[in-house]
């Protein structure tokens, strides 16, 4: 049986869910930045889905934007993590609550 | 191009703007002020050079004269203006007599301003006023000329407040400047009003000759009338205020507060007759717009009579000259009134030297009694300063129009033609003019008798150190009595001399017969008004004689030179009626104030107390917890999708 794009519409609804949630749930802050990652990725996988809806020639579009936003994402990464580094040397804590000191 | 290049004219005085503006910064810390003998003499040879640019250019002009386009200034859409120079018959006679006389009281100041602390500032002024005026003549299009008006008002004002010590040169200053802007307004916005009219290339002079020659040969002149004496009257509002016409005259005789040598170059000679040049200059606008011409004649009536009647109530020698000024002014004007642009011009030409001499010989007065200009106690300075004495007199002979000297021919050619342009207006005015003659000649009197005759009225200290001016001083002042006397003899209508109506015929020859062609003048023997205005003068010369040699004057001790009692509300009549205007426009001020300020800003208060509440309440809604603000926006999010989607899509 062919694959439905449906399904991989659904399973990337599924997987942008979980990582919503583990990036507001859980308080270390590794799991936040692996939570935004695992988003970032189901929007990638949507992408690809939805370009397999077009004729051939046109898809190549949907399937070359997910390429961009990884490099994009692995950037992100880097710079994220060196925050989270850097804060993590001034207050001795991963917990993302303990960091509210911008008073918002 | 086989002339000098036009722009050398200005080019000269420039530069010696620049040196001896370096100069007098470069020496201002210094204990000792810069060599007196370098900065006079740089100070005197760029004006020379200018004069000497001038002359030969002068000579080798032809009837058309010289044009020349620098550059381009302006060039926008729908506006475009270039530097350009004009030299012709009118713009040569009167930078002659600038850069000249320019150049003779630049040497006299070397005299006058002798151990000045501000030594080289003043001369870096002079040369900067020098330059100014040269742009203001030169310029071929009104927008120069509006550089220069300006440029000269500035220099105006630096120089009345030259000696800044003291807050009443300072206040003459202000006044000085303020009043010239209320006229520079009318010159502003008669500028747009041309440009209104006819596009950018009328502000050109050439362009707006050829614009009302276009117009009077498409026979169109009628619709045209009524803009064109719009900005006609706007342009005469500022010839009132550089000129000191009513109702803008009040800063002329306050202006006496600066030096003497910029009274005789800047507020006799050179600066306030080019409200009169700026006249004659648009000639060809002015002969078609009556009613204006009208105005212009009544302004200048009254003011010269007005003028005469407070300088004969003045005790400050420097103050007798400047309602002098006045008065001739309000000649020139009455002149132009009556489309006798070149008769107004020659009266400028001669007024320079006879008042310049005048201004001069003050100076030499005051300086030889040590900063006294109290006419009261002068007095017998004739056997002290002989050389002094003997120019003023000259002096004053032109001025009153004694037959033969240079304000007997030019006041008799405006009277003559002022009684010839109309069959009711000419008589009138005319009889005005000549009563103004008389009092001329009876303040002038008054003037000279008080001074230079009787006996000394000063305190006996002061009368041992009594010296004749240096000689640097007394050449100039010789070689412009000797203006007095001759410069009339360039247009001697009586014995047939016409050179300066020949020269300026091909500017505003034009104009003045148009103006003769719809208002035909009377033909009436010149010999009569010669006898008439002689007459006055002698008649003036008489009282003021009878009156004041006798009369016996008090030496006073007060310090106040100030007329009293109705004297003074005479003199300041000028001043009331501006305070008045000042004072309504201070209550408009105070409405906005009030009323427009206060109500708007409340409503802006109003406005910015409720954003600000409603900014604190929504406040509310940002927590300190990262993780619940990242689920508040997911959810935000959410919540704008789900709208979309059940508001029926985004299209």
């Amino acid at each position: 049986m062919e694959l439905q794009p449906l399904y991989i519409q659904i399973l990337a609804l599924v997987i942008f869910a979980i990582g919503i949630i583990v990036a507001v749930a859980r308080r270390n802050l590794f799991f936040v930045l692996m939570g935004v990652e695992l988003a970032l990725n189901a929007v990638n996988l949507s992408f690809v889905g939805f370009a397999k809806t077009l004729p051939a020639e046109a898809s190549v579009t949907g399937q070359i934007v997910p390429l961009f936003s990884i490099a994009v994402a692995a950037a992100e990464a880097c710079v994220g993590f060196a925050m989270v580094i850097m804060i993590f040397r001034n207050k001795e804590s991963v917990d993302a609550d303990s960091y509210s000191d911008m008073k918002g | 191009m086989t002339h000098l290049p036009l722009w050398f004219i200005p080019l000269f005085p420039l530069i010696g703007t620049i040196l001896l503006g370096t100069i007098a910064v470069v020496s201002s810390g210094a204990k000792k002020g810069p060599s007196e003998g370098l900065v006079g003499t740089l100070a005197v040879l760029f004006p020379a050079l200018s004069f000497a640019v001038v002359a030969i250019l002068a000579c080798s002009m032809p009837e058309a004269g010289f044009r020349e386009t620098l550059c381009n200034w302006i060039d926008i859409p729908l506006f475009r203006a270039d530097i350009g120079f004009l030299f012709d018959g009118l713009s040569r006679i009167m930078l002659l007599f600038v850069t000249g006389i320019g150049s003779l009281i630049a040497m006299y100041s070397i005299g006058y301003m002798h151990g000045d602390r501000g030594f080289a500032r003043f001369f870096a002024y002079i040369n900067l006023f020098l330059f100014s005026m040269v742009v203001l003549v030169l310029a071929d299009s009104l927008l120069l000329t509006f550089l220069g008006w300006e440029g000269v008002g500035l220099c105006s004002y630096l120089l009345i407040g030259f000696w800044n010590q003291d807050i009443k040169n300072c206040k003459a200053a202000n006044k000085a400047f303020i009043v010239n802007r209320v006229g520079d307004i009318g010159f502003l916005l008669g500028m747009l009003t041309l440009v209104t009219i006819g596009g950018s290339s009328l502000l050109n002079y050439d362009g707006l000759a050829a614009f009302i020659n276009m117009v009077i040969g498409a026979g169109e002149v009628v619709e045209l009338v009524l803009p064109l004496s719009l900005a006609g009257l706007l342009f005469f509002i500022g010839c009132t205020g550089k000129s000191a016409q009513i109702p803008l005259l009040t800063w002329l005789p306050d202006a006496m507060a600066g030096p003497t040598p910029v009274s005789a170059l800047i507020h006799a000679a050179t600066m306030v007759t080019s409200g009169v040049y700026l006249l004659a200059r648009l000639s060809m606008m002015f002969c078609l717009l009556e009613h204006v011409l009208l105005i212009i004649v009544f302004v200048g009536m009254f003011t010269a009579l007005w003028a005469a009647i407070a300088g004969l109530l003045q005790n400050d020698i420097k103050k007798v000259l400047a309602y002098s000024t006045i008065s001739q002014l309000g000649y020139m004007f009455m002149a132009a009134g009556v489309c006798a642009f070149d008769a107004s011009i020659f009266h400028v030409f001669t007024h320079a030297f006879f008042k310049a001499a005048l201004f001069l010989g003050a100076g030499a007065v005051i300086h030889s009694l040590a900063g006294e200009q109290d006419m009261r106690r002068m007095g017998g300075l004739i056997n002290k300063t002989p050389v002094t004495a003997c120019v003023m007199i000259f002096a004053f002979l032109a001025i009153v129009g004694f037959p033969g000297f240079a304000g007997f021919w030019s006041k008799d050619l405006i009277l003559e033609r002022i009684f010839v342009s109309g069959p009711i207006l000419g008589p009138i005015v005319y009889v005005v003019g000549l009563a103004t003659a008389v009092i001329t000649a009876v303040y002038m009197g008054r003037l000279i008798i008080m001074t230079f005759f009787g006996k000394y009225r000063g305190d006996k200290e002061t009368e041992e150190h009594i010296h004749e001016a240096p000689a640097v001083m007394l050449f100039p002042m010789v070689i412009l009595a000797f203006g007095a006397i001759f410069s009339g003899y360039l247009w001697a209508d009586s014995i047939g001399l016409t050179f300066f109506r020949d020269s300026m015929a091909s500017v505003v020859g034009q104009a003045q017969a148009l103006y003769l062609a719809a208002n035909p003048a009377a033909h009436v023997n010149p010999v009569i008004f010669a006898a008439l205005g002689t007459l006055a003068a002698l008649g003036g010369m008489y009282i003021a004689w009878k009156v004041f040699s006798r009369a016996r004057i008090i030496g006073v001790k007060g310090a106040s030179t100030v007329p009293e009692g109705s004297a003074a509300s005479w003199t300041f009549l000028w001043d009331y009626i501006h305070c008045a205007f000042i004072a309504v426009v201070n209550i408009l001020a105070w409405f906005c104030d009030v009323v427009v300020e206060k109500v708007l800003q409340a409503i802006q208060w109003t406005i910015a107390a409720i954003v600000e509440i409603l900014g604190d309440g929504a406040s509310i809604l940002q927590v300190r917890k990262v993780r619940l603000q990242l689920s508040f926006s997911v959810a935000g999010v959410a919540l704008l999708v789900m709208l979309v989607i059940f508001s029926g899509g985004l299209v």
